[in-house]
């Protein structure tokens, strides 16, 4: 501790009023002091510099602190009153669908084969219709001219579904029908044993027989009756004749349909089924594949 | 330093520095203007402020704003008069407060600085170097410079008579 003296006391005066002494310092001052009025004095003088505390105020503290007092502002409706000018609208877009090629290819086969499909089928019925219409022709012209020459007889013939009428045996029958007009039951016993020859000869030779029709006037004058001869009919075949007759008819309209022109070609459907597998197989291995890789 | 400290130093401190910059300013306006910047600058740093320095730190803002303000309001020239100042805020009650302030105007700015922040604030030596970036020797020298200062212009001829 420094000695209070007269060339030091000011500093320790000044100190004293800043209260910077420590305890020992200020009890040394204090007794230097009552030691030298005049120094008492000038202590008192330097108290008076000494500012008192005032309490002031800040005006605007509240704008100091932080979110305590938020600003909330009313909602307030503003109409902006050209809005309508505002809206637009955009031109529309083709829809951008992305496929991959081979689905583009066998839809557009899906397509083509179902277009194709129903128009062969409408044709295949048409055809089909045709054909039995004309096959209808050429087995109804002998039955016309039967009916024609005996029309009484008229059901018993067209229910034999005569088409075996350009046979030798039918027109045998229908001679004998015309010589035995009289014999309602002779006919009918005559029919009924002819009847059971009619349809074998017509199934094994109606389209020879049809061909070596050279011509039909209603006279049967010009039948062979040796072709029959040559014909052995097998006695099963009697009760079966109508079966097989439409037995063939089938047939052919099956084949038909198993058929498809394509041009000028015709293709059997089958093997353009199988054809179409083999190509969905080939698509479906190369996709499992991209798929394994 | 949280939000909730920051708004304690404001509840405890913001009189405190507008005592401090409107006794040396005199001016009411331009010391709430300092305050904000200062309470501003503690809110920007609040991060890197402890609390327990937090009202070290806002002097030590305010008082480089006041020096900053000052210097530029000499360059201005801008005179304003602290008696024709309208929006003062304190009275004058008594002849000796009257002539203490009117003493305070006589001090240089360092000084009417030391002179409040160690009289109403109570800082030590060391703080006020702190604040003030003086040394603490230099604080002393320059406050009983201040108080020497002060007891001739109150035991002068004019105050006396």
């Amino acid at each position: 501790m420094q000695n209070i003296s007269l060339h030091n006391y000011q500093d320790f005066l000044l100190r004293y009023i800043d209260e910077e002494l420590d305890l020992r310092e200020t009890e040394a001052l204090l007794a230097f002091v009552a030691l030298h009025p005049a120094i008492a004095e000038e202590l008192e003088s330097l108290q008076s510099t000494k500012l008192d505390i005032e309490v002031i105020s800040c005006p605007n503290k509240a704008v100091l602190y932080k979110n305590i007092f938020p600003v909330i502002l009313e909602p307030e409706t503003i109409v902006y009153p050209y809005k309508q000018k505002l809206f637009k609208k955009e031109k529309e877009k083709a829809p951008v669908v992305l496929l991959k090629w081979w689905a583009v290819g066998a839809a557009a086969v899906f397509l083509f084969m179902m277009v194709r499909y129903g128009m062969l089928d409408q044709k295949a019925a048409s055809t089909m219709s045709k054909n039995s219409i004309s096959k209808n022709k050429v087995s109804t012209v002998p039955t016309l001219s039967v009916i024609k020459n005996n029309p009484t007889i008229n059901n018993t013939t067209t229910n034999n579904a005569v088409a075996n009428t350009g046979s030798m045996a039918a027109t045998k029958v229908v001679t004998d029908i015309k010589n035995n007009t009289s014999n309602a039951m002779e006919y009918s016993t005559a029919q009924n044993i002819e009847h059971q020859s009619i349809p074998t000869v017509s199934t094994v030779t109606a389209r020879e027989t049809a061909q070596n029709m050279p011509s039909y006037n209603g006279d049967i004058i010009d039948v062979k009756p040796t072709i029959i001869a040559e014909i052995t009919v097998p006695s099963t075949t009697i009760n079966d004749e109508p079966t097989e007759y439409i037995e063939t008819i089938d047939t052919e309209a099956a084949s038909s349909n198993r058929s498809v022109m394509v041009g000028a070609f015709e293709i059997d459907k089958d093997k353009f089924r199988g054809l179409f597998r083999k190509v969905n197989a080939i698509i479906k291995n190369k996709e499992n594949n991209k798929n394994e890789k | 330093m949280t939000e909730k400290d920051y708004n304690e130093s404001v509840l405890l401190y913001a009189d405190n520095v507008y005592r401090f910059i409107v006794k040396n300013l005199r001016h009411t306006e331009d010391a709430e203007d300092i305050v904000q910047s200062a309470f501003e600058k503690l809110w920007i740093h609040k991060e890197s402020v402890e609390t327990a320095k937090a009202k070290s730190y806002l002097f030590t803002v305010a008082y480089h704003l006041l020096i900053d303000h000052t210097r530029k309001a000499k360059r201005i020239s801008l005179q304003e008069s602290f008696e024709n100042d309208t929006q003062t805020i304190y009275q004058e009650n008594k002849a000796l407060k009257k002539v203490l302030h009117d003493a305070l105007a006589t001090l240089s700015e360092t000084q009417r600085s030391l002179v409040l922040l160690k009289d109403y604030e109570g800082y030590s030596y060391e703080e006020i170097g702190e604040i003030t970036k003086l040394t603490t020797d230099q604080v002393r020298v320059y406050l009983h410079r201040a108080r020497l200062k002060l007891r001739n212009y109150l035991i002068s001829p004019q105050q006396v008579l």
